[in-house]
């Protein structure tokens, strides 16, 4: 089997404790969520901590809850218990979409919401709907609290704007504008998603009350070192009709936006060219969904 | 360090290393060897066992986070010897070959009949995707997944 190299490990009951074993770790030390990066990193030698903390132990971290303007998902949160979430479900049906095909399902149990978003990966399932749902992070640092929008977090594949002492302890998902409808797709190497993404997009729609497009947010996933938000595919929605003449010119548009790579899952010509159809499919959904959020 | 944990129903207490994964302990501390390792990375499943009810692949699991916790696996199934339903429905339809793959596939079967005693062919097909069988018995799991399902001979 393959063994993993020895750490020091700790499980730290507070915040405050997990925060000082961080700051005196320095570079060597890791955050251990669900593990299913952090320990699959650890065996394949990308990661090589010293000091191991786990977070599981600290109360308060996991769970979903409404709140003044929103709903709150503790950094723990397993995506099987957003998947399930009713309120996730009807707040941020992007996110919803997404949780229901990242990995498999016994992954899905142990894999983390924080986690997905501290291991940034550019393929990652939930950056797409966070962002376009402007899900803001609340991080705790040695310097007390802060919040950071999640799309200002990702600065290339693995890395965050995050500091080795810093905890994500919850994210908050704004209630969307009426008239809103979201959704999230991916293709992966097999269908019904559990495959890491040859391609993702999140789009979410803003009908105004005239019905026409009055803001679009469309963000791609393994096309980019980070999530990608496609800002003129949006600019290209904005102030139309919901019409399948500007989902096409927004498909285009997204397509033209991606800088992807050539890897094991996909050339990047192929990736390319499932972004433009993927964008239009998940533009569908998400309009379909606005109309209904309309009525 | 010392871990508590449940182990197929008995309270049981031994040293581990934090770098420990679960299925490590399983089968070289516990000597039980039902649980499989093949990726050792979260991908096929081999590894699964009961964690506080769930499926999951213990490749993925530091041996610490076990604490406190029910561990079934599939040698817990049987504790008696005598198959029980989900494994006795894989013999009658053959859904195996080497059977590599076959604690993983009836321990993450069990656990879905149990939550939903019948579940459509679709829900199969999600809640097994995280195993993997290497000989491509899938058409057969089925075959004993619908019938313990309550369709089908
Ligand atoms: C078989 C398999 C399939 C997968 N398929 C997919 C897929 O389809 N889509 C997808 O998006 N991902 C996929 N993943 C990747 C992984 O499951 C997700 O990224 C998951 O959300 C990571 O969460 P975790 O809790 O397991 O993170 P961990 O492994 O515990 O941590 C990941 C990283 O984030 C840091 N971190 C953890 N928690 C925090 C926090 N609260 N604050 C700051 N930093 C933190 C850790 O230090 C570490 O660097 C897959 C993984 C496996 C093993
Ligand atoms: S050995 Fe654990 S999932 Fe493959
Ligand atoms: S029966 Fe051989 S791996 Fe499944």
């Amino acid at each position: 089997m393959k063994r993993l190299r020895e750490f020091s490990y700790h499980e730290p009951e507070s915040l405050e404790a997990a925060i000082g074993i961080l700051a005196a770790g320095g570079d060597g030390a890791r955050l251990l969520a669900g593990g299913t990066d952090l320990v699959v990193d650890m065996k394949t030698g990308r990661m090589r901590p010293s000091i191991v903390v786990n977070l599981k132990r600290i109360p308060g971290l996991s769970g979903i809850e409404a709140v003044e303007g929103g709903i709150r998902i503790g950094a723990l949160t397993p995506v099987a218990t957003l998947q399930a979430s009713p309120l996730v479900g009807q707040m941020a049906a992007a996110l919803a979409d997404a949780a229901a095909v990242l990995a498999t399902p016994p992954v899905r149990g142990l894999a983390t919401i924080g986690g997905n978003i501290g291991r940034a990966s550019p393929a990652s399932d939930l950056g797409p709907p966070l962002i376009v749902h402007e899900a803001i992070a609340t991080i705790e640092g040695p310097d007390g609290s802060r919040e950071e929008t999640v799309e200002s977090l990702y600065v290339g594949p693995g890395a965050t704007t995050l500091a080795v002492h810093d905890i994500i302890t919850s994210i908050f998902v704004p209630t969307p504008a009426a008239g809103f409808g979201s959704a999230h797709l991916k293709i992966g190497a097999r269908a019904g998603g559990t495959d890491i993404a040859m391609v993702g997009v999140s789009a979410g729609v803003t009908l105004g009350a005239d019905g026409r497009i009055a803001a679009a947010r469309i963000v791609l996933a393994s096309v980019a070192p980070t999530p990608l938000r496609a800002i003129a595919a949006e600019q290209a929605l904005a102030g139309r009709e919901p019409s399948e003449e500007a989902v096409a010119a927004a498909a285009a548009a997204a397509a033209a936006a991606c800088r992807p790579i050539s890897d094991l899952r996909a050339s990047a010509s192929h990736r390319v060219a499932l972004a433009g159809v993927l964008t239009a499919r998940v533009l569908r959904s998400a309009i379909a969904r606005a109309r209904e959020a309309s009525r | 360090m010392r871990l508590t944990a449940t182990v197929n129903g008995r309270a049981r207490t031994f040293e581990v290393e934090a770098r420990s994964t679960l299925l490590e302990v399983i089968r070289e501390s516990l000597l039980l060897t039902g649980a499989k390792e093949a990726c050792g990375v979260g991908e096929c499943g081999n590894c699964m066992v009961l964690l506080d009810g769930e499926p999951t692949p213990s490749c993925l699991v530091l041996a610490p986070d076990a604490e406190g916790r029910e561990i079934v696996t599939v040698e817990g199934l049987a504790p008696e010897g005598a198959l029980d339903e989900v494994q006795a429905a894989f013999l009658e339809a053959g859904a195996f070959q080497c059977g590599f793959c076959t604690p993983g596939m009836v321990i993450t079967a069990g656990a879905l009949l149990r939550d939903q005693p019948n579940a459509a062919a679709g829900e199969i097909k999600q809640a097994l995707a995280g195993v993997l069988c290497r000989c491509g018995s899938y058409t057969k799991v089925m075959k004993a997944m619908e019938k313990l399902a309550g369709r089908g001979a």
